[in-house]
């Protein structure tokens, strides 16, 4: 394998130029509907780190079960035409984990493929205890991805957080890693989570929120908004349980004048739209699911009142 | 928690398959062998049963686990060790504590030790052919963990004079595991594991309160 070396993301002028105007039209049309507000037609959203400033499309991709695909070329060849699909739709993140089995070295094999993958911001994770074991798995997805440095880099489930935090302050000062962060997927560490959120120096929170599992609205996410950490979302459509549970029902009757063509759009600008959010990180593993998820970055996004109205309309399903 | 999809989870299989043909042809040969043998009981063919036993757990272990499935799953070396623990013991219960005869005797226990056998052997590769997972998709015999749990289960039940139960924590354990990854992963026709482990606790306490 030809291995190539990514430097840290640098966002293309095309994304940027689609945050900017997202945000400029929008500003200038007003609502459009009642709780709607308009964004130019191929505008895609961005958000801003807080932290450092660098603006990332609001929809990024994440890789647990999808890329854990072994050696099948069979499946490391479908995987990689998700890749690029994300990629020539704008896509920026990609979240990964060494517990995520081969996730990390198929997500590699495939950046070694493409050529598209100018707007990467690779994340991945710490998942181990101990300092020594922690460098040696950081120097391994470093090795596995292919590149000398990340975007980002995270403490998987809060494991042994305070030995990694250390690590990482240090690595990021040495250029390692631009960002640092921590992350979660159960309600019940959010108290450690909060009570790190308010006293450690964190580029970036990984959580979970959806349509359906909004705790975090209560106190996670205006905390991140009020330290200024960036947010990523995590099992956006529950793990593909909402698609379960709506997939058959019909989209409300506003949904097309909201920019809403279907359930996927409907999750993940309910997701995107939430002012503290930075970045959802849907997982798939066909090009036609990439599509709709990335297409959700594109037209109006809800405001409040629309959110609110998003769900009661699936409580009331 | 199961970190693959079943597209993965059988592409596996495939690549495994591929990979150690032709030690199917060989494990199926020893299965028939220890068929064979506990009809003919003594000490050496249970010593010869016991090897066998030990070969398959440690092979399960070692290449299935440690070097095949690892790499997409970061439970698979706990696995391995669970694998390589069991081959352990059936070496020491059988080929170094030489007391236990692999017998079948026209009872109860003889009967279902060879239902799980014969299962394992002839049964299992149908319910696979059935569920959609022929080969090169399919559990190889003794090398893949289903079918040698299934055959270990009924082997075990015709040890005699008594069935060993410390031989049996991880066969149980493990159905346990498998039956939650089948149930996950959709593998209908490893449901035949908790099965077979319900016809073996129930052998086990009917012998036990017999003897006692
Ligand atoms: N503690 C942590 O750090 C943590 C915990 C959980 C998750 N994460 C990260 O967050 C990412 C996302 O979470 P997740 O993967 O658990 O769940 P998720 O993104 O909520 O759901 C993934 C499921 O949704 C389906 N799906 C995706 N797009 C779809 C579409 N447009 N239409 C219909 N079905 C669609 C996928 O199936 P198809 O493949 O068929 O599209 C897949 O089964 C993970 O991959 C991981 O990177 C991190």
């Amino acid at each position: 394998m030809t291995r190539k070396r990514h430097s840290i993301f640098q966002p293309t002028r095309r994304v940027v130029l689609g945050g900017v105007a997202s945000a400029g039209v929008a500003a200038a049309a007003g609502p459009l509907l009642p709780g709607l507000s308009l964004a130019a037609p191929a505008a895609r959203l961005t958000r801003t780190i807080p932290s450092t400033g660098r603006t990332m499309p609001a929809i990024g991709m994440g890789t647990w079960i999808t890329f854990n695909v072994g050696a099948s070329r069979k499946l490391r060849d479908a995987r990689l035409k998700v890749l690029q699909t994300f990629f020539d739709m704008g896509g920026g993140m990609v979240d990964s984990s060494p517990m995520y089995g081969s996730s990390e070295e198929v997500v590699g094999h495939c950046l070694a493929r493409i050529e598209n993958d100018q707007t990467l911001f690779s994340a991945t994770k710490v998942w181990t205890m101990s300092e020594a074991m922690g460098k040696r798995q950081m120097k391994a997805s470093a090795e596995l991805w292919g590149l000398e440095t990340f975007d980002l880099m995270q403490i998987h489930n809060l494991l042994d957080w305070e030995t990694h935090l250390r690590t990482l302050r240090s690595w990021k000062e040495r250029g390692r890693f631009r960002h640092i962060g921590i992350t979660t997927s159960h309600g019940r560490r959010h108290d450690d989570l909060a009570e790190i959120m308010r006293t450690e120096p964190l580029d970036f929170v990984q959580l979970t929120y959806n349509v359906l599992d909004r705790e975090v609205e209560a106190r996670l996410l205006p905390l991140a908004a009020d330290k200024g950490i960036a947010v990523i979302i995590n099992r956006p459509f529950r793990r593909g349980a909402l698609f379960g549970k709506f997939e058959r029902q019909p989209l409300p009757a506003w949904a097309e004048e909201a920019g809403i063509s279907n359930w996927a759009e409907f999750f993940l600008k309910f997701i995107i739209s939430h002012p503290a959010v930075t970045c959802a990180i849907p997982a798939t593993s066909k090009v036609e699911h990439m599509r709709e998820n990335m297409d959700a970055l594109k037209g109006p996004m809800p405001d409040a009142a629309m959110r609110l109205r998003m769900v009661d309309y699936v409580e009331s399903l | 928690m199961i970190p693959f999809s079943p597209d993965v989870f059988f592409a596996l299989f495939e690549e495994y398959n591929l990979a150690i043909w032709p030690a199917q042809l060989v494990a199926y040969g020893l299965g028939l062998l220890v068929l064979a043998l506990v009809f003919r009981p003594s000490r050496a063919a249970s010593a010869v049963i016991g090897a066998i036993l030990t070969a398959f757990w440690l092979w399960a272990g070692l290449v299935y686990h440690w070097y095949f499935f690892a790499p997409i799953n970061f439970a698979a070396p706990v696995f391995a060790a669970l694998f390589g623990l069991q081959a352990l013991l059936f070496f020491w219960r059988f080929l170094i504590r030489v007391d236990m005869t692999f017998a079948f005797r026209r009872d109860v226990t003889g009967a279902a030790g060879l239902t799980l056998m014969v299962l394992a052997l002839a049964v299992f590769p149908l319910f696979e052919i059935a569920a959609g997972h022929a080969w090169p998709q399919s559990a190889s015999f003794g090398l893949t963990p289903a079918p040698t749990v299934l055959f270990s289960f009924g082997a075990i039940l015709l040890a005699r004079p008594r069935i060993p139960l410390l031989v049996l924590v991880i066969p149980f354990l493990w159905t346990m595991i498998g039956t939650a990854t089948a149930w996950a992963v959709g593998i209908p026709e490893n449901m035949l594991l908790p099965a077979a482990a319900l016809l073996s606790l129930i052998v086990i306490i009917r012998q036990r309160r017999r003897m006692a």
